[in-house]
C-alpha cells in the first residue's frame, strides 16, 4: 500500500489540503493504520507545541507591569532638569565665570565685553534694531518650545506655519544698521580735511585715514594706515596696520603686523604675528594679545594680558602683567606698576634698570619636563575621564535601564543620531550667541537654555562606547555585568583613540554629534506620552 | 469574548484612538502580558522580548488610527508584533537562517510514527520550550506564529515573506529540527514512505 507522506498528513491535519485530495486522504486513513498513527502523532505534537508555547510559566517583567498610565514620566523631567542644572553650574563655574573674571581684571568689565566681541562697534547705530531682532528671535525660540510642549494639540503643518510666520515677522522687523557710510575702492583715502560724521565701513587693497571719523572705523584691507582721528573704535581685518593718529575708543584687529605709533583711548585687542608699540604709543586701557613677537616700547596704562612667543618690554605697564610665551626681555626702561607673572620654558631677562612694583613671578617650565608633565596630565585626565564615563554608564543602566536601552537603540541607527546631533550643535551655537547677547542687554536667563547641552555632550560617549563594545563582543542585554563590560571596552577604545593627534579630535567630534543625537532621540522616545512604560 | 465584552473593548479602542490615555492604559494592561509572552517565544532572550514589547506598543499606539475595527483587535496586535519581531530578527547579522531560498530542496526524512509518539509523550513543556529556544529564528517564528498566535497560513506567509505554498514546508521543517533537538539527530528517521 502506498502511504501519504508526512507533509500531506500535516496539511490534512491543519485543513490546508485541497478538498479532492482531502477526501482521498480521508478514505485512505480509513484503511491504513500506519498513516492513522502518523496523523495522530502529528496531532499530538501540535497539542504539545501549543501547550508549551502558551503555558504561562514566566512572570511579566516589572518594568512592563509598572506602566503608570501613559503620562510623561516624572523621572525624565527630573533627570533632564538635574542634568541641566549640573551642566549649567559646571559651565558657568568652569568656563564663563573665570573668563569674565579674567576680562574684568584686565579692564574689560560690563558692556565692554560686548564691544570686545565686536558687536557694539560694528552695529552701534543699529543697536536698537538689533535688540528688536533679538527679542523677536527669543520669542521665536519660546514659541518653538511652546509648540514642542503643546505638540499634541497642533498638527505638523500648523506648527511649521507658526514658525515660518514668526521668522518672517522677525525678518520684516529687522532693520539694517543705519547711519553708516560705506566706501569700497582699490585704494581708499580719507583726506586730512575730511570729517565723516558717522561710522565708516571701508574695504580696498589699501586704506588710509588722514581725516576724522566721528564714529567707528571698520576696515577690511591689505594695508591700513590711520594718521587721523577716530572718535569711536577701530575694527580691522588687515594684512598690515599702522596707527599714527588718535583713536578714542578701542582697537580690535586681526592683522599680520600692527604698529601703534599714536594714542589709543581705550583697549587694544590684537591677534596676529607681530606687534610694535613704539615709544610714542599710549594705550589708555589694556592690551590683550595673541601673537608671535611683541616690541612694547610705548605705555599701557592698565594691564597686559598675552600669549606672545617673544616679548621685549621697554615701555611701561600701569597695571598688572600676565604673560605666557617662550622669551621675555624687560629692558632698562621697562616698567610694570602691578603684579607680573610670566610662564614659559625660559627664564626671562630683566635689565637692572627695569622698575617692577613687585618681583616678577616666574612659572618655569622645562621643555622636557613640561612635555612629560603634560603627557602624565593627559594620561591621568584620560583615565579619570574613562572612569567617570564608565561610572556614568553603570549609573544609567542601573537607574534608568529603559532610557539606556532606548538611547542605545537610537545610537545603532548611526545616520539619524549624527544628523540630529549636528542640528543640536548648530542650534546650541545659535542659542549661545543669543544667550550672550541677551545677557548684555539685560536678560541674564537667556544663556541658561544653552547650558543643558554640556551634560548631554558628556553622556554621548557612553552610548557610542556601548555601541562599539556591542559591535566587538556582540549584543548583550543581560546580565548587566556583560553590558558594563561592553561599555568599558567601548569607552576604553574611544579614550585611547582620543589620544591620537587630529584624528582623536575628529573622532571626539563625531562621537559628540552621534551620541548627542542619540541621547536627544532617546529623550524624545521616553518623554512621549505614548512612549514607554516606566522601568521598575 | 462575549458581545458585551467586545462592545466594551471597541469603546475602549475608540477612546484610545481619540487620545484618551486612560483607555490606552487599559488596553495596554489587557494585552501586554500576551504580547510579552509572544515576544518571549519569538525572541532569543528575555531582554529582547521586553524591548520588543515596548517597541510594539509604541508602534501600536502610533498605528491605532489604522486599525480596522471589523477585525479582532487581538489578531491585529499579533500581526504588528509578529512583523516587528521578524524584522528585528532579520536585521541581526549572524542569526539569519539558512532556509531562505532552499526550502524546496531540503529533504525531509519520514518519521517512525511510533518513535514520534514516544518522543512527544516523554518530553515536558519546559523541555519543549528549551528546544524551541535553540531553533533557528525562522523555524521558531513559524511555530510561534502558527501554534501560539494561531495565525492562518496566509498570515504566516505574509509575516515571514514566503509563498503560502511553502508555509507547510517551513512548519514541517521546524518540527523536524525540534525533534532533532529533543531526541538527538536522526532518532526519528527510518519510517517508510
Amino acid at each position: 500500500m502506498i502511504h501519504f507522506d508526512e507533509m500531506a498528513c500535516l496539511l490534512y491535519l491543519e485543513g490546508q489540503l485541497e478538498p479532492l485530495r482531502a477526501r482521498e486522504m480521508a478514505l485512505h486513513l480509513g484503511e491504513c493504520a500506519t498513516c492513522r498513527i502518523l496523523l495522530h502523532a502529528l496531532e499530538r505534537e501540535s497539542t504539545v507545541l501549543t501547550a508549551a508555547l502558551t503555558e504561562d510559566n514566566e512572570a511579566m517583567p516589572a518594568r512592563l507591569l509598572s506602566a503608570r498610565g501613559w503620562n510623561v514620566p516624572s523621572w525624565v523631567w527630573t533627570f533632564a532638569f538635574g542634568a541641566f542644572a549640573a551642566g549649567a553650574y559646571w559651565l558657568w563655574a568652569d568656563t564663563v565665570d573665570p573668563w569674565l573674571q579674567q576680562l574684568s581684571n584686565a579692564g574689560f568689565g560690563g558692556t565692554d565685553f560686548v564691544s570686545l566681541l565686536f558687536f557694539s562697534g560694528a552695529f552701534w547705530e543699529g543697536w536698537s534694531s538689533m535688540i528688536h531682532v533679538l527679542q523677536i528671535a527669543a520669542l521665536v525660540i519660546v514659541a518653538i518650545m511652546a509648540i514642542g510642549l503643546l505638540r499634541r494639540r497642533f498638527r505638523r503643518p500648523t506648527a511649521i506655519a507658526a514658525m515660518m510666520s514668526a521668522m518672517a515677522l522677525a525678518l520684516m522687523l529687522a532693520q539694517p544698521a543705519a547711519a553708516t557710510e560705506i566706501r569700497r575702492d582699490e585704494s581708499v583715502l580719507v583726506p586730512a580735511t575730511e570729517v565723516i560724521h558717522t561710522d565708516l565701513i571701508v574695504s580696498g587693497a589699501s586704506v588710509r585715514v588722514d581725516g576724522t571719523v566721528e564714529g567707528d572705523l571698520i576696515a577690511f584691507t591689505g594695508m591700513l594706515i590711520v594718521t587721523g582721528h577716530v572718535t569711536g573704535d577701530v575694527i580691522a581685518f588687515a594684512g598690515q596696520m599702522r596707527m599714527e593718529g588718535t583713536v578714542d575708543g578701542n582697537i580690535r584687529v586681526m592683522s599680520h603686523t600692527v604698529a601703534i605709533d599714536g594714542a589709543v583711548g581705550k583697549n587694544i585687542t590684537y591677534i596676529g604675528n607681530s606687534l610694535d608699540l613704539t615709544e610714542k604709543a599710549q594705550v589708555g586701557g589694556s592690551l590683550i594679545t595673541i601673537n608671535g613677537d611683541a616690541d612694547l616700547d610705548g605705555h599701557i596704562h592698565r594691564d597686559l594680558l598675552g600669549m606672545i612667543r617673544r616679548t621685549h618690554l621697554d615701555g611701561g605697564i600701569g597695571g598688572q602683567m600676565w604673560l605666557r610665551g617662550r622669551n621675555l626681555t624687560i629692558g632698562p626702561t621697562g616698567e610694570i606698576g602691578g603684579p607680573a607673572t610670566f610662564r614659559g620654558p625660559r627664564r626671562p631677562i630683566v635689565a637692572s634698570g627695569a622698575k617692577l612694583a613687585s618681583p616678577l613671578h616666574i612659572e618655569m617650565q622645562e621643555e622636557t619636563r613640561r612635555l612629560l608633565f603634560e603627557a602624565i596630565q593627559v594620561t591621568v585626565n584620560e583615565i579619570v575621564g574613562f572612569g567617570a564615563a564608565l561610572l556614568l554608564g553603570v549609573l544609567l543602566i542601573t537607574v534608568v535601564p529603559g532610557f539606556f536601552h532606548a538611547t542605545l537603540r537610537e545610537t545603532g541607527r548611526i545616520g539619524l543620531p549624527i544628523g540630529v546631533g549636528a542640528v543640536a550643535l548648530l542650534t546650541g551655537v545659535f542659542l549661545l550667541i543669543l544667550g550672550i547677547l541677551l545677557i548684555f542687554v539685560g536678560v541674564g536667563a537667556g544663556v541658561a537654555g544653552v547650558l543643558g547641552y554640556a551634560p548631554i555632550l558628556y553622556v554621548a560617549q557612553v552610548f557610542v562606547g556601548t555601541w562599539l563594545g556591542n559591535k566587538i563582543l556582540g549584543e548583550a542585554f543581560n546580565p548587566t555585568s556583560a553590558v558594563i563590560g561592553r561599555i568599558a571596552l567601548g569607552l576604553l577604545i574611544l579614550h585611547v583613540a582620543g589620544l591620537i593627534p587630529v584624528l582623536g579630535g575628529l573622532m571626539w567630534l563625531t562621537v559628540g554629534l552621534w551620541g548627542t543625537g542619540a541621547v536627544l532621540l532617546g529623550f524624545y522616545r521616553m518623554s512621549r506620552p505614548e512612549a514607554l512604560p516606566l522601568p521598575a | 469574548m462575549n458581545p458585551a465584552d467586545q462592545a466594551s473593548e471597541q469603546e475602549r479602542i475608540a477612546r484610545a484612538k481619540a487620545g484618551d490615555a486612560e483607555a490606552w492604559g487599559e488596553l495596554y494592561h489587557q494585552y501586554a502580558p500576551a504580547i510579552f509572552r509572544f515576544c518571549r517565544r519569538a525572541m532569543p532572550t528575555r531582554e529582547d522580548a521586553e524591548d520588543a514589547t515596548m517597541d510594539i506598543f509604541i508602534k501600536i499606539r502610533q498605528k491605532l488610527s489604522q486599525y480596522d475595527s471589523s477585525r479582532p483587535f487581538g489578531a491585529w496586535l499579533y500581526t504588528v508584533a509578529a512583523n516587528h519581531c521578524w524584522d528585528l530578527l532579520r536585521r541581526r547579522k549572524g542569526r539569519q537562517d539558512l532556509e531562505s531560498g532552499e526550502i524546496e530542496n531540503m529533504p525531509l526524512e519520514h518519521p517512525d510514527p511510533g518513535q514520534l509518539e514516544q518522543l512527544i509523550e516523554q518530553r515536558t513543556s519546559q523541555e519543549v520550550r528549551r528546544a524551541l529556544d535553540q531553533l533557528p529564528s525562522r523555524a521558531r517564528m513559524a511555530l510561534v506564529l502558527r501554534y501560539y498566535a494561531d495565525m492562518s497560513y496566509d498570515e504566516v506567509a505574509a509575516t515571514l515573506g514566503v509563498r503560502r505554498a511553502f508555509v507547510g514546508v517551513v512548519l514541517l521543517r521546524a518540527r523536524h529540527q525540534l525533534r532533532d533537538i529533543l531526541g538527538g539527530r536522526g532518532a526519528m528517521a527510518g519510517g517508510a514512505t
